[in-house]
């Protein structure tokens, strides 16, 4: 209960911290960022198992996690180049790809999981895994006045 | 935390500030073997940049932010590689490890009577094998009463415990017994999944595990002593060749001891009185078929009226004596 209270503070603050940054660029760019997190529960019904998301009043390692951010341009122009970038949060690690690219140098540089490599401490390297994984990054080449959209990623609690 | 999530703008950072903000990530959420620590904060915040009519822009979302629970779980084990040998006394070697991911004592309990036992030992306390040296030090390991509470252990933490037990007198050779640790959490146990709201880390839930929060393991001891068996007869001699008990027939009587079980005995001795309305045949004292003086000398035997003494000394298990001596019906 009491960490709701931080949530909703945080959220707070985070808003606040929002509105307050654009105050020197100013004028029409009006694109906003909304969070949220669910946490994926198998429910078996009738014998056949699904997948619901729910409030996540539980989280335990192993759960699996959907964090998904919407943007919203409210303003009267396009909005171009538009580049979501998400660090994971280091309790967590990347469930699956679903077809964004990532970074596993700490947002350095990003790629295609299958193309990345990680330094082992004897300096060869190896292929990049999902627990390599410490960015997530999307790309959306415009979004209209008005429009908006969704972009998520699974993780799984460490 | 919540700071350092907000630096990372993807396209203005430097690599060094991106490497400190990964790094006070790390350091944040410490992930163990049972999962990331009772406690911890996962805090998610995306940033976006984008161009518009008044050029790059750059916004972060709200962060999101969630507390994870507590699991309880717990592995015991037992650390004998086999069977623990031992005649009167011993200490048995488990190891309790907390395998949930927040701090959590355990109560322990050590139990002798398990279901098919040929003779349960009796446990006389538990202790924590503080010097982890695998025998009970007193004095330096920590002595616990039998079903108390251990301290708190971290997650992941491991508590090497020392059962001890004391075999029955009675507890025949090589006779085996299990002994079992139960080890059980505080907070509570149950079916995996079940909820104890507000008990865990942070007033966090806890939730119970895999493990059910309960784990059991069991040691083998065996009776380690050797066991002495006399076993007497007698055959008798007429004076007309044949076997009567008439007067003046001889009675030679054999004793047979048999050394069992394991180890050795020591200070061995037979003894026998000589029957009523019998005499003792001087001379007739015999260990393994060779003639023993009756006089109490350096020989190991001694006989008379009185009766007669033998001295076996120490034998290991597996040795048989056989004396013998006879005695005349009067």
């Amino acid at each position: 209960m009491s960490h709701r209270h931080l949530l909703s503070a945080l959220a707070a603050i985070a808003l606040a911290a929002g509105a307050s940054v654009p105050a020197a660029a100013q004028a029409a760019p009006a694109v906003s960022l909304t969070s949220e997190v669910k946490v994926v529960r198998q429910v078996t019904e009738n014998g056949t198992t699904r997948e619901v998301m729910e409030e996540p009043a539980k989280v335990l390692p192993g759960d699996r996690l959907l964090f998904a951010t919407r943007y919203n341009n409210s303003g009267s122009q396009p909005a171009t180049d538009f580049v979501v970038v998400n660090p994971l949060p280091a309790a967590v690690k990347l469930a699956r790809v679903d077809g964004f690219d990532v970074s596993v140098d700490g947002g350095k540089t990003f790629g295609a999981l299958a193309a990345l490599k990680v330094a082992r401490s004897d300096g060869t390297t190896r292929a990049a895994e999902l627990g390599d994984v410490t960015h997530v990054r999307w790309r959306v080449a415009s979004i209209a006045p008005g429009a908006s959209g969704n972009v998520s990623y699974f993780a799984e609690v460490r | 935390m919540f700071k350092g999530a907000q630096l990372n703008k993807s396209v203005t950072m430097t690599a060094a500030s991106l490497v400190a903000g990964v790094a006070s990530l790390a350091l944040a959420a410490p992930a163990m073997a049972a999962g990331v620590a009772a406690g911890s904060l996962i805090e998610n915040t995306a940033t976006a940049t984008y161009t518009a009519a008044a050029g790059t822009q750059t916004i972060d979302s709200n962060t999101v932010t969630l507390k994870v629970d507590e699991i309880l779980d717990v592995a015991t084990v037992s650390q004998e590689s086999g069977p623990v040998a031992a005649s009167t006394t011993a200490a048995l070697r488990f190891r309790v490890t907390n395998t949930g991911n927040g701090p959590e004592s355990f109560v322990l309990t050590a139990n002798p009577a398990v279901s098919g036992n040929a003779f349960d030992a009796t446990v006389t306390g538990l202790a924590i094998d503080t010097n982890g040296n695998g025998v009970f030090d007193a004095g330096v390991d920590t002595a616990l009463t039998n079903g108390a509470t251990s301290a708190v252990l971290a997650a992941d933490g491991p508590l090497d415990v020392l059962v001890l037990v004391t075999i029955p007198a009675n507890a025949a050779p090589n006779a085996t017994s299990r002994v079992e640790l139960i080890a059980t959490a505080t907070t509570g146990t149950g079916p995996a999944g079940t909820l104890f709201a507000g008990a865990g880390v942070g007033l966090g839930d806890a939730v119970v595990g895999a493990s059910t929060a309960r784990a059991t393991a069991q040691a083998v001891l065996t009776v380690d002593k050797a066991v002495v068996t006399l076993n007497k007869s007698a055959t008798v001699a007429d004076p007309f060749g044949g076997t009567r008990p008439v007067p003046n027939a001889v009675i030679t009587y054999r004793i047979v001891a048999d050394v069992t079980g394991t180890g050795s005995v020591s200070g061995l001795a037979v003894t026998d009185a000589i029957p009523t309305g019998t005499a003792f045949l001087p001379g007739s004292l015999t260990l393994e078929g060779t003639g023993l003086t009756d006089a109490a000398d350096s020989d190991a035997g001694q006989g008379g009226a009185s009766g007669i003494a033998v001295q076996l000394g120490t034998l290991a298990a597996g040795a048989q004596r056989t004396v013998t001596f006879q005695v005349r019906i009067n």
